[in-house]
């Protein structure tokens, strides 16, 4: 008691640290179990504050795991399965962000079981985890491995579709267009395309649902400041032509499967709901050779990676894969580092160079 | 886990050192101290550790010296001249130490220069310097003159405290309301850090995202204050817990800043920001250069003096020497000319402090010259003209996101706010909203170290 009286900011202090303490010890096998903890360097109780950060709640300890939305699980068939113990990732070259113009659709065929990648056909996508409604026949490429368990534990994306989509893409030939063309346009996207909503004109045509630290796992529930969520959007307007890109948030979250098959999803929503409308997958923007060679999870490997799985989405029909990184980057893949001071995202006035990469990459005329 | 605000130093370094720091007999205490600080500077540059160690044994030898040949009631002046000698070459050593290190930094690599080495070695030379004006009344002890080197709240930045003020001698009464009372200054400093200094950098990191050629001019003034306040906060709030730690140790407050944006004038200014910083400069450059006692010419000179060394201290860029001449010609030409009106009009000084000192700050942010061309061009359009891909609506946007802790921030630059804390700071309200600020601390170092993933959003 006297010491309550002398010290009670202190002993406040480590009441409530024993309880969030506590908590952590407890939630560290059910609820928190997700949660990144490293224990020399923090203590256990901060568990409960990155899972906030997760939306996941204390109370939910006493309401099971079921409770969590969790948005990284790997199948445990894989680790089973899991290929080539060390498929590097790190040394995937980054080639194939450049278009192969010459190569033509009826090539493809042939040009990939030389290099033995998987073929475009559309009976394998019924072995595909994907929604029954894929438009268009589904011609949609199936991958060539499956993530490591290591590779998921290190955040490595692991490659595993290749270039073939990326080629595939890229052999569509697109148009040059006007601004007038991005009237009926909409953006989705994180940071990045904050970017080049504020610091070009394409604002004055386009509408732009973008947003710091935006996740495939989020746009589609995503309310935007002051505009609604996408679906709203989509409901309300006519749009021509749908914009994303994403991706480099949740970099270090779960594996390629997850990230393309969540993305999957939400392209086939956007296709659901506005049928008309063409969707460009944009491919997500490099990082620079500075960032690339310090972070882990924030590099050009990893990106590439996941550029090669969403570009497999791409049918030059409905779909579209277009990559910025062909006008922003070098030869090696990185991000030119005069436009950029943080390594990440375009200088402002750098935007301009991604707007006129948009409008040549336009697609004129009816389906 | 040199940074206060780590999860390292909060909940691995801080609470094993204290548990052990309060059970040993409190004789023991100034040994557990020392051994503290070593291990402390050890995890953070175990290198550079020896760079410290060396220039403790030197210093201590050396001021043993000056200590020994001033002994006696009469002191023959041969002694005397010899012991000026020795204090001089001590801290000629001192400066060398100093100089080499920041030349390695600017010339070779900025891994070079040690951990703290701008404060250790300005506390070294005010010890050779007090012991002999006879400013130490005791002879210093090896273990106390260690610790007052290493001191491990103090040895990263501060706040340059005198030996004296350390009171090494006395029976240290470790009380517990003097913990909690230490307890609650660090806390108070984490907060200002972390929740106030640590988000208002996000908007700096923005500005320099976008790049200065592209922002509109009010964002430039906003970022402008926003700096200022991020910077005061970030020295502040670290001072606070520095000083917090060492009154939980059991030692005395060391006042650092002195809300210094309720000055009159930029003088003003620096007497009450990094106070022992200032006072040191004071003491033991400008008043043995003179001070202001030998007229006009003398006087310019010397603080023309002190402020180009107080800008070349400062950092390793050019702007850090224009920040300095900067300043040293606005105190010059106030003290010349304007000072005493700024003092009788208290209104006009305050609006000229509040304008004029995030202006310095700026010179003081951007270490490319160009650059810095750039942004003051985007402050005074007039001079320097449009912007390129200038989006003028911006200043709403950033408004929004950090117009909070503008108005916390601003808040706390009130003097009056931080008296209505003295007086109730054992309120039970002010002792729950203080460990508001602490978990809320934690939530934001944890959620911003501990989860890949959202360390950085995008």
């Amino acid at each position: 008691m006297k010491w309550i009286k002398k010290c009670p900011t202190l002993m406040l202090l480590i009441g409530l640290g024993l309880l969030f303490t506590i908590i952590g010890i407890v939630g560290r096998f059910t609820i928190y179990a997700d949660q990144k903890y490293d224990p020399v360097t923090m203590p256990i109780l901060s568990v409960m504050f990155t899972g906030m950060n997760d939306d996941i709640y204390p109370w939910q300890i006493f309401m099971g795991k079921s409770s969590i939305p969790t948005a990284q699980q790997l199948p445990e068939e894989e680790q089973v399965m899991a290929v080539q113990e060390s498929q590097e990732t790190a040394a995937t070259p980054t080639e194939g962000i450049s278009p192969e113009p010459t190569m033509l659709p009826e090539q493809e065929d042939t040009a990939f079981e030389e290099e033995q990648l998987p073929s475009v056909s559309g009976n394998s996508v019924s072995e595909n985890a994907l929604p029954d409604d894929v438009p268009d026949g589904g011609e949609r490429l199936q991958p060539l491995r499956k993530s490591t368990h290591e590779e998921y534990l290190n955040h490595i994306s692991a490659d595993i579709y290749g270039d073939a989509g990326v080629l595939r893409a890229a052999s569509y030939a697109f148009d040059t267009v006007d601004e007038s063309y991005f009237d009926d346009a909409l953006f989705i996207g994180d940071s990045r395309t904050v970017g080049l909503r504020d610091y070009t004109d394409l604002s004055e045509h386009a509408d732009f649902y973008c947003e710091t630290s935006l996740t495939i796992y989020k746009v589609l529930e995503e309310n935007f400041k002051g505009l609604g969520t996408v679906r709203e959007a989509l409901e309300n307007n006519d749009y021509g032509k749908i914009y994303l890109m994403v991706g480099i948030n949740e970099l270090g979250r779960g594996t390629t499967e997850d990230f393309i098959e969540q993305y999957t999803l939400v392209v086939d929503t956007l296709h659901q709901l506005e049928p008309d409308a063409r969707i460009f997958i944009q491919g997500i923007m490099g990082v620079s050779a500075k960032k690339n060679s310090e972070d882990a999870i924030f590099n050009n490997s990893n990106i590439n990676a996941r550029n090669h799985a969403i570009a497999t989405l791409a049918d030059n029909k409905q779909f579209f894969y277009i990559d910025v990184n062909e006008v922003v980057c070098d030869e090696e893949g990185n991000l030119k580092a005069e436009y950029t001071f943080d390594q990440i995202h375009l200088l402002g006035v750098y935007n301009e160079l991604w707007k006129q990469f948009l409008m040549n990459h336009g697609v004129l005329g009816q389906e | 886990m040199v940074n206060f605000s780590s999860l390292e130093f909060l909940f691995r370094f801080l609470p094993i050192f204290l548990v052990i720091y309060f059970i040993v007999p409190p004789k023991h205490r100034e040994t557990i101290l020392l051994a503290g600080s070593l291990i402390f500077y050890a995890v953070g540059e175990p290198v550079f550790l020896t760079v410290l160690v060396l220039a403790t044994l030197l210093n201590y030898y050396l001021g043993m010296k000056v200590w020994e040949l001033g002994e006696g009631h009469v002191v023959p002046p041969w002694k005397i001249k010899k012991r000026k000698r020795i204090m001089i070459a001590a801290i000629g050593i001192d400066i060398l130490f100093l100089a080499v290190f920041k030349g390695l930094a600017v010339f070779v690599d900025n891994e070079l220069l040690p951990l703290g080495i701008s404060f250790y070695i300005f506390k070294m030379i005010s010890f050779q310097a007090d012991l002999l004006r006879g400013e130490i009344w005791n002879k210093p002890k090896f273990k106390y003159t260690a610790l007052y080197f290493t001191l491990f709240p103090q040895v990263v930045s501060g706040p340059i405290m005198r030996y004296n003020e350390g009171e090494f001698d006395l029976d240290r009464t470790c009380g517990t309301e003097q913990f909690e009372d230490g307890l609650k200054y660090f806390i108070l400093g984490l907060g200002m850090k972390v929740l106030l200094a640590d988000r208002l950098s996000i908007l700096w990191n923005d500005l320099q995202m976008i790049g200065f050629q592209s922002i509109s001019t009010p964002l430039a003034w906003l970022g402008a204050a926003g700096y200022s306040l991020r910077l005061y906060f970030d020295f502040w709030g670290y001072s606070l817990m520095a000083s917090g730690l060492m009154v939980m140790l059991g030692y005395n407050f060391i006042e650092n800043f002195n809300h210094p944006y309720a000055s009159k004038s930029i003088a003003e200014f620096y007497r009450r920001w990094h106070v022992t910083l200032g006072s040191w400069f004071r003491d033991y450059v400008y008043i043995p250069l003179g001070g202001s006692r030998c007229g006009r010419k003398r006087l310019v000179l010397n603080l023309a003096l002190v402020w180009l060394l107080t800008g070349i201290w400062h950092g390793n860029g050019l702007n850090y020497i224009i920040w300095g001449i900067v300043l040293g010609m606005l105190i010059i030409l106030e003290k010349l000319f304007y000072g005493k009106y700024l003092q009788k009009f208290p209104v006009v000084g305050n609006l000229y402090v509040l304008v004029l000192i995030p202006l310095t700050w700026v010179v003081f942010a951007i270490t490319d010259l160009k650059q810095l061309g750039i942004y003051l061009g985007r402050l005074f359009p007039l001079i320097g003209g449009a912007g390129v891909a200038v989006n003028q609506q911006d200043i709403f946007r950033y408004l929004e996101n950090y117009g909070i802790y503008f108005i916390v921030g601003i808040f706390l630059c009130i003097p009056a706010v931080f008296g209505f804390y003295e007086k109730h700071k054992k309120n039970p309200i002010m002792i729950i909203l203080l460990n508001v600020v602490f978990w809320l601390s934690v939530y934001f170092l944890s959620s911003s170290s501990g989860n890949p993933f959202m360390y950085l959003n995008f």
